[in-house]
């Protein structure tokens, strides 16, 4: 058999099959392995068996893993703090502020932490993108930022970021210097696209996000008036 | 002052893939903290497929780290193009469990009559995002049309890790004949999920 056509046999296409499901014997699990370390068609056909058999795994009920697993899996992490591009300079004043935001709220269990990471994505300087992740409580995620300077957009994805019923998340851009631009209102439902206007893009560089809790329908004065419950610098980071 | 509330766009009800999809990216690029958010967000659902192929809590939470390291060191490999999220980690969760299973060489008892799961009738999941709701009834709609051995056999086999010696025991048939059944199933869903799509 060819490894470099693009459709296995079909008696390969079944050994993937059925490496997917888990039923080979041990040699031809052993042999299948091998195979496919140097078969692109092989691979192939195992993607597309995960990916035609994956409802299945709906059917298996979810069970809440023993609290200790995720400590055992960080043991094994290679011993390396945080980087520090990810300090965030306000975290700790922003985090007071939104507790007792939260509290007064009744909307969000105490116990906010924030961690922010912003990687550059795309190898060419004009595909640089910036990604962060916030978690809540170092445990639920919060949101997914992804900033596209190129196409001019922030992209908000709002996992488990609680706005209290009768307030708003707004999303901001803080130059280095000068006033805060709004970006637009987080919802949280599904993910939010907010273009990213013009005149901000170049003000990427050392800016900062924040999201603050506002009125409904946002900030009436067009700056930030309540608590900022987020935010993290943008660092880019130079081609490679 | 630009306000741009008027030009929301919302995405499709993919958001949890594409979250997941850019959780795993940063987990490539070496951040912990995506791990851990990837984690929080994954380990219920793949901790229950470990724990129902290797029935034991204590191996399953073992297996359970063994595959979040997998998953930390093989993210560079994961192409959004290539299948959900999801899939590419049950897959990984489950390998694991089934690679510890075998080797333990144990024959899992049989089943009882009322230990018997329907797992047809357990993937209804209003959860889901349309995208996973159409492929879930194109498989559901497919696996229908199989001969009920070789269904059963697909259906037992990834979601409590049978294998063919096992699936054997459970319908006192020869392993070739299991064999058989899972070829014959398998192709004729493959046929039949490539005419749906």
């Amino acid at each position: 058999m060819s490894t470099s056509d693009t459709t296995p046999s079909d008696e390969a296409d079944l050994r993937a099959a059925e490496y997917v499901l888990g039923t080979l014997g041990r040699v031809e699990h052993e042999a299948y392995r091998r195979e496919r370390a140097g078969s692109k068609s092989l691979q192939a056909a195992e993607r597309a068996w995960e990916a035609r058999l994956a409802p299945l795994a709906a059917a298996v009920p979810e069970a809440a893993p023993p609290p200790g697993a995720w400590d055992g899996i960080a043991a094994q992490l290679p011993g390396q703090a945080p980087r520090p591009t990810v300090q965030i300079v306000d975290l700790r004043p922003a985090l007071r502020r939104w507790r007792r935001a939260a509290l007064a709220a009744g909307a969000l269990a105490a116990g906010l932490a924030l961690f922010i990471a912003v990687e550059r994505f795309a190898p060419a300087p004009e595909t640089t993108q910036y990604l962060a992740v916030v978690n809540r409580g170092g445990e639920l995620p919060a949101l997914v930022v992804r900033v596209d300077p190129r196409a001019g957009t922030v992209q908000v994805r709002s996992l488990a970021a609680e706005a209290p019923r009768d307030r708003s998340l707004e999303l901001w851009v803080v130059p280095a210097s000068g006033a805060p631009r709004s970006l637009g209102l987080v919802h949280k439902a599904a993910g939010t696209r907010l273009p990213l206007p013009a005149g901000d893009r170049a003000l990427l560089d050392g800016a900062s996000l924040a999201v603050t809790l506002e009125p409904p329908g946002g900030s009436p004065s067009g700056s930030p008036t309540g608590p900022a419950v987020y935010s993290g610098r943008l660092v880019r980071e130079e081609a490679r | 002052m630009v306000r741009v509330e008027d030009r929301l766009t919302r995405d499709r009800p993919d958001d949890e893939a594409a979250v997941l999809a850019d959780l795993i990216a940063l987990v490539a690029t070496g951040r912990q903290d995506a791990l851990r958010a990837l984690y929080d967000r994954t380990a219920p659902k793949l901790f229950g497929l470990i724990l129902r192929i290797v029935r034991d809590r204590g191996a399953a939470e073992d297996v359970l780290q063994d595959a979040y390291l997998r998953v930390w060191q093989g993210a560079a490999g994961y192409a959004p193009e290539a299948g959900r999220p999801m899939a590419w980690l049950a897959a990984i969760a489950r390998h694991r469990a089934i690679d510890l299973v075998r080797r333990r060489g144990e024959v899992t008892m049989p089943a009882g009559e009322d230990d018997e799961e329907d797992w047809l009738a357990r993937i209804a999941d209003p959860r889901d995002s349309e995208a996973e709701f159409l492929d879930r009834d194109a498989l559901l709609a497919c696996l229908g049309r199989l001969e009920p051995a070789q269904r059963d056999c697909i259906v037992l086999a990834y979601c409590e890790g049978l294998s063919r010696e096992e699936l054997a025991a459970r319908y006192d048939r020869p392993v070739n004949t299991v064999k058989t059944w899972l070829h014959r199933g398998l192709a004729s869903l493959r046929g039949c999920l490539d005419a749906v799509a």
